[in-house]
């Protein structure tokens, strides 16, 4: 397969740092406000939602993997291209970059959208949209191993959140989460399709797989990310729903901050706003690795340099926002990027293997022709 | 070098561009009382407290009239020379007016300000509140905090049931629609907890004293160091010692108690509650000697009789009122599939609820001395 992308080892890293990217890309702006939204369709069933929207994340990981071991050293870009010719591959892959770019839009208005909503009410959007956009210029400059660098302390400074959690567990009612399964089939589903927001960031492993040193490694540790999110998510959403009572839950648009403002220690009082300030270390890896992907794909298509790529991607996501500005319109979006990750993280992978396969096994049966 | 000119000059502009709170420049309002007057505008009467460059801190109270709570809090900012932020919010007290009005506003607009912590107490004034403020204690030098640690003191030591703003919204949102909050008043000197006010869909329905507010915890919940006071009746003991009593009171502390709700018959609904309960005697009468287990046992006998007969005149009292301060409501949802459950439902099923009540207590030890 003639797109073999020739990558030299000092590109490479660790499969064992695989782990640690696919924690900290799953975990991000997703994690402040999951719980309400979910809750609507699955009410206090919600945990079993995001079971089932990680077996399908899974199935698709799962997918995936398969689908690029049969390239070797080929990232999506590069399959889009060998699968369906030079045009529909590139239109393909454009969409594959405006998604990355969608996704990095997302989480960045998102966030800034909570810093102003939870601590500083009049500081300007944009100031902190560059701020960020700074932050990440940075990290995509200095290249891959880098941000995966950013990946490791993002996941190991993270981790006293959790911890944290536990305190507001004190005020747990385990009555909120009975009965069990009383939800019926589509609402469950319901629920789990709205996880899509808060599970996709797995998806950089399609551009990130031809980077990894020892790739028969790949699967395993994808898998230990992939149940570390899990069960970090069904810990916050189980703490929510025995925190919360139901219609509580409902009004509560970033049920996680809320748990953080029930804790008050005694050199510190308001934890909510440390989390919240915290949190630019959380997204920064997912940022940076949108980025990245964003460019690996745009590199396909025209030749291009990586500080023009990346000014000009800033500058188009830096207009955009001021077309979605207010609480709602940033509502609406996610619910509509929300969507195109479900398309595109978790359903085309599965299509492209098919198509993949056929495509290998029709060759095989000419080459045995022959 | 281009470069690094532009990040240079990056950081100059955009630091220190968020808001500063300095908090020599700033006051902080430590506590609030809310209260109705008669034209329908909403008094707030703040606690606001200040520091000076020399680290010297004054209170100062202050009061105004408005429509919203918000303006009320602008009119107060026309008064200061330092503007006042709510961020050191703690206490947050309500008039019996507004109380008989209704609270629902009042505890949405909290909620919706994040600059509100969700762990502030909340509680009722029995009569005036700006006279309860304003009064110049002999041992009181900042009000505000005297209440915080009055009401923080007072539920950690199961005096009174807790009142954050996190439980009453928590239960102002559930099924039951039912909350207590605590009850102050002003009396001489010193200002006293009197009870808890139990409310129904944000409205007080009735009073309880400080006495029972251990019974209600003890439905509710484990608790753990409770402290009990029976009246047992004249002749309970009589075989215990020599001569026959007029009165015997007893005292119980350490209290351990656990809570074991069975539903038995969903259609009443009724319920078997088993309450177990370890405690260490604390007070008895001199003549009765409590050596031998026999003797143990009869008084626990006594104390079980008591106790059960306590909690169903407060059980009683609250189906009276109609204001479900026990959560009966969740735990009948909880145990039943397939029926739904709503507040109007609960209202009329609630008065006509019976509860099987068994209290099985154990004297673990009974001080140093018989």
């Amino acid at each position: 397969m003639k797109n073999k992308l020739q990558i030299g080892t000092n590109e490479m890293f660790n499969a064992h740092l695989l782990f640690f990217i696919i924690c900290a890309s799953q975990v991000g702006v997703g994690v402040h406000g999951f719980q309400a939204v979910i809750y609507q369709y699955a009410k206090h069933d919600a945990w079993i939602s995001i079971i089932i929207s990680f077996l399908v994340a899974y199935l698709s990981v799962f997918m995936s993997l398969k689908l690029l071991e049969l390239y070797e050293s080929d990232d999506i870009f590069g399959i889009n291209l060998d699968l369906f010719g030079k045009y529909i591959g590139n239109f393909i892959n454009l969409i594959l970059v405006m998604y990355s770019g969608l996704a990095f839009f997302a989480i960045i208005r998102n966030y800034t959208d909570v810093i102003n909503a939870w601590v500083f009410p009049d500081l300007k959007p944009s100031f902190i949209m560059i701020t960020l956009m700074i932050l990440v210029l940075y990290a995509f400059t200095a290249g891959l191993r880098t941000i995966i660098g950013i990946c490791f302390f993002s996941f190991l400074l993270g981790l006293w959140i959790p911890i944290a959690l536990i305190i507001p567990l004190n005020y747990a009612n385990v009555n909120f989460l009975l009965p069990v399964l009383s939800a019926d089939l589509v609402g469950l589903l319901k629920g789990a399709y709205y996880m899509t927001f808060t599970v996709a960031g797995f998806e950089v492993i399609h551009t990130l797989y031809p980077f990894i040193k020892e790739k028969e490694k790949a699967k395993k540790y994808v898998s230990l990310g992939l149940f570390f999110t899990m069960f970090l998510y069904l810990f916050v959403m189980i703490v929510t729903l025995t925190f919360f009572s139901g219609e509580q839950l409902e009004r509560t648009i970033w049920a996680t901050l809320s748990l953080f403002s029930n804790i008050r220690l005694p050199f510190l009082e308001r934890v909510e706003l440390i989390t919240v300030c915290f949190w630019m270390i959380i997204i920064l890896p997912n940022l940076c690795l949108y980025a990245w992907s964003a460019f690996r794909g745009m590199k396909r298509m025209a030749n291009i340099s990586e500080m023009k790529f990346i000014l000009g991607m800033f500058l188009i996501i830096f207009i955009g926002s001021f077309f979605i500005e207010t609480r709602s319109e940033i509502y609406d979006f996610n619910n509509k990027f929300g969507y195109i990750a479900f398309v595109i993280v978790l359903f085309y992978p599965m299509v492209l293997y098919l198509i993949a396969l056929i495509k290998k096994s029709v060759s095989k049966r000419r080459a045995g022709k022959e | 070098m281009k470069k690094l000119i532009i990040v240079i000059a990056f950081t100059f502009i955009l630091s220190g561009c968020a808001e500063q709170k300095i908090l020599e420049n700033i006051s902080l309002t430590t506590l609030v009382g809310y209260e109705l007057e008669d034209g329908g505008e909403l008094t707030s009467t703040a606690v606001i407290r200040q520091i000076n460059q020399d680290l010297e801190s004054r209170v100062e109270i202050q009061s105004a009239s408005a429509i919203t709570s918000k303006w009320a809090r602008t009119k107060i900012d026309l008064k200061t020379s330092k503007i006042t932020g709510s961020g050191q919010l703690r206490v947050v007290l309500f008039g019996e007016k507004l109380a008989k009005e209704g609270l629902d506003h009042n505890l949405h607009i909290l909620k919706m300000n994040a600059e509100v912590s969700n762990a502030i107490y909340l509680a009722i004034v029995e009569g005036d509140i700006k006279e309860l403020l304003e009064y110049k204690y002999k041992n009181i030098t900042d009000i505000g905090q005297h209440i915080y640690q009055l009401i923080k003191q007072n539920i950690e030591h199961h005096h009174a049931l807790s009142s954050t703003l996190h439980e009453v919204n928590r239960d102002k949102y559930s099924l039951v629609k039912s909350y207590a909050l605590p009850v102050i008043k002003k009396e001489g000197e010193n200002i006293i907890i009197t009870g808890m006010a139990l409310f129904k869909d944000s409205k007080i329905v009735g009073q309880i004293t400080a006495d029972d507010t251990m019974y209600i915890m003890m439905i509710r919940e484990r608790t753990h160091n409770g402290t009990l006071q029976l009246e047992l009746p004249d002749s309970a003991l009589d075989g215990l010692a020599d001569k026959p009593f007029d009165q015997l009171a007893i005292a119980l502390d350490t209290i351990d108690s656990k809570p074991i709700l069975k539903l038995v018959d969903p259609s009443v609904p009724e319920f078997d509650l088993t309450i177990k309960l370890e405690c260490r005697l604390r007070e008895i009468n001199a003549d009765i000697i409590v050596d031998t287990p026999e003797k143990i046992k009869k008084v626990e006998e006594e104390i079980n009789q008591k106790i059960e007969s306590e909690l169903t005149r407060i059980i009683k009292y609250s189906q009276e009122v109609n204001s479900d301060i026990f959560n009966f409501g969740e735990r009948f949802r909880a145990r039943v599939r397939n029926v739904i459950v709503d507040k109007e439902k609960w209202y009329e099923l609630y008065p006509q609820m019976k509860v099987n009540i068994k209290v099985e207590s154990q004297i673990v030890r009974d001080g140093v001395f018989q």
